[in-house]
């Protein structure tokens, strides 16, 4: 029997090629979902004993002075280096599957986009819940904060969830223009990147303290508020999503 | 024959070494071509140019009709696993098998199970830890199962064992009479695919220097084997492509005789034998370097 094959074409739509770009980032979920809330359990469990530690050692009258160090948590920001780094790896490592599979480079962005986005809503919405219960239960009975850190605001749970959205969103998207910049230039690429970034940074330095702005940015900054600072970190995001396309567009998977 | 690859004065440069340069063939329907060259000669490139995933320098290429650069329709027509592909960090055979088949339509999932019973390879084993051999097999199973209307292997055969080699061969060779589709097989182990191909593209040094139908290619040459005397007798001033002489006998490769030649060897006493299209290509890649060094 001969079946002949039917090269003409089964046109696959758009939608579906990306689909199968999310799919394919999330073929093994142990890294993408299982293992960060492991990490994250893990954390939590740490802290919840260290607060236990705290209550027992300062007593009732010490722990009112503790609760208010513990706003200063830094527990819950490794969520944010974490999938900063799943987007690095992901369009270095599954973009050369993705193109070995006939995928072109353009599926493969939106589809990592939209991949990224769900994972940002997915984490957003556990962590919000997370910091709910925080608040409910007094600091999971001990006075402690982790999802309600002072780095996320004191707007309530809606704060809170626009600032976890916000950086996973930066974290995943700029992970994501530095693996674009590592596959198209290789390490140099990313050590120039990062060199032109500490300049401009110092450029910048120099020139608010040269013009005598430290103050004017302070002002800024307070009349925005945290989460207005947080908003503002969507241009880097989107800067990211636009100018990574264009650096992978021409890109070679490495081998 | 339709063509389903058409490329012409197809150049890639990097830096001042030109890993492609200036080629033009065309690759015919539901044929199995090699690509045969030596290591560096320029193979991977020039698959990575047809698939898109590199960019030409200068020329042109058409794949289905159209270029195969950010081309979904020409791409999901293409099955590429290179021999140095990799992987996510945390990827195992099983999820390679698992993700291929949501970009290939023509997947045939029992197939794929099957192959991997054939190869023996583990499927919950990290791919980093995975022998050459073993990584071989992923390449050649997503090959086989994705049935993808243009098949590429990429040196197939590396560190796969004797049975192993045998099974892709056979297996190839069913599913391409059951699914025929268009194939393209690189190695630099030629002996072993000999038999498989149907024509040959030699690359070396970035150039085709061969592109033969295979059968052709092996008509082409001849190794005469009788008394010195006999063979000089015989040889006169055709074309010796390469001589080997211990005592008083004298094997010698001659290229283009004809059935005629053939006979009046034979009357003179002389033994004919195929050349093999591993010797044909070692014989012709070493004359294009002494060419060159000549020139």
């Amino acid at each position: 029997m001969t079946a002949v094959l039917d090269t003409t074409a089964r046109p696959t739509g758009a939608a579906h090629r990306i689909w199968s770009v999310v799919r394919l980032n999330t073929a093994n979920p142990w890294t993408t979902i299982t293992l960060p809330w492991m990490i994250l359990g893990f954390i939590f469990v740490i802290n919840w004993l260290i607060w236990w530690i705290i209550n027992t050692a300062a007593g009732p009258e010490g722990m009112v002075e503790a609760v208010d160090g513990l706003q200063w948590s830094g527990a819950s920001m490794f969520i944010f280096v974490y999938m900063m780094v799943v987007a690095i790896q992901s369009v270095n490592l599954t973009f050369a599957l993705a193109l070995g599979y006939g995928a072109t480079r353009r599926d493969f962005w939106l589809g990592s986009a939209l991949t990224f986005a769900l994972l940002a809503v997915m984490y957003t919405v556990g962590l919000t819940i997370l910091s709910v219960i925080e608040e409910a239960t007094g600091g999971w009975g001990l006075g402690g904060r982790m999802f309600t850190a002072i780095y996320f605001g004191d707007s309530g749970w809606t704060g809170r969830a626009f600032a976890y959205l916000t950086l996973l969103a930066l974290g995943f998207f700029f992970g994501a223009a530095i693996g674009a910049v590592y596959v198209r230039w290789k390490s140099l690429g990313v050590t120039v990147f990062f060199a032109v970034l500490s300049l401009l940074i110092v450029a910048l330095v120099a020139y608010l303290t040269f013009t005598q702005s430290w103050p004017a940015v302070g002002e800024a900054l307070v009349s925005l508020g945290l989460l207005g600072v947080y908003a503002w970190s969507y241009v880097i995001t989107v800067l990211c999503a636009v100018v990574g396309f264009f650096i992978l567009r021409r890109a070679t998977p490495r081998s | 024959m339709s063509s389903v690859i058409e490329v012409q004065s197809l150049t890639k440069r990097y830096g001042d070494l030109a890993a492609v340069d200036d080629v033009t063939f065309s690759v015919g329907e539901n044929k199995i071509y090699g690509l045969l060259g030596r290591n560096g000669a320029g193979k991977t490139t020039l698959m990575s140019l047809l698939t898109g995933q590199e960019f030409a320098t200068d020329g042109r290429i058409s794949v289905f009709g159209e270029s195969p650069v950010e081309n979904a329709d020409v791409l999901q027509r293409i099955s590429f696993i290179k021999e140095s592909q990799r992987y996510p960090e945390d990827f195992q055979a099983r999820h390679v098998f698992r993700s291929a088949p949501w970009f290939f339509a023509n997947w045939d999932p029992d197939y794929a199970e099957r192959l991997v019973d054939d190869f023996r390879l583990p499927l919950r084993t990290r791919i980093k830890k995975l022998s050459r051999g073993q990584l071989s097999a992923i390449g050649v199973i997503v090959g086989l199962a994705a049935r993808a209307p243009l098949t590429f292997f990429d040196e197939p055969y590396l560190g796969l064992d004797a049975v192993a080699r045998q099974t892709f061969y056979d297996r190839l060779l069913e599913d391409y009479a059951e699914h025929p589709r268009t194939v393209i097989l690189s190695t630099h182990l030629i002996d072993e695919v000999a038999n498989l191909l149907e024509h040959v593209l030699v690359i070396d040094r970035g150039r085709i220097i061969i592109d033969q139908d295979a059968d052709a290619l092996r008509g082409t040459a001849t190794a005469v084997v009788g008394t010195s005397k006999a063979v000089d007798a015989f040889v006169g001033s055709r074309e010796v492509l390469q001589r080997d002489g211990i005592g008083g006998l004298a094997s010698v490769t001659v290229a283009g005789l004809t059935d005629q030649d053939k006979a009046a060897a034979v009357a003179a006493g002389l033994e004919l034998s195929p050349v093999s299209l591993q010797q044909l290509i070692i014989r012709r890649t070493s004359m294009t370097e002494k060419e060159e060094v000549g020139a």
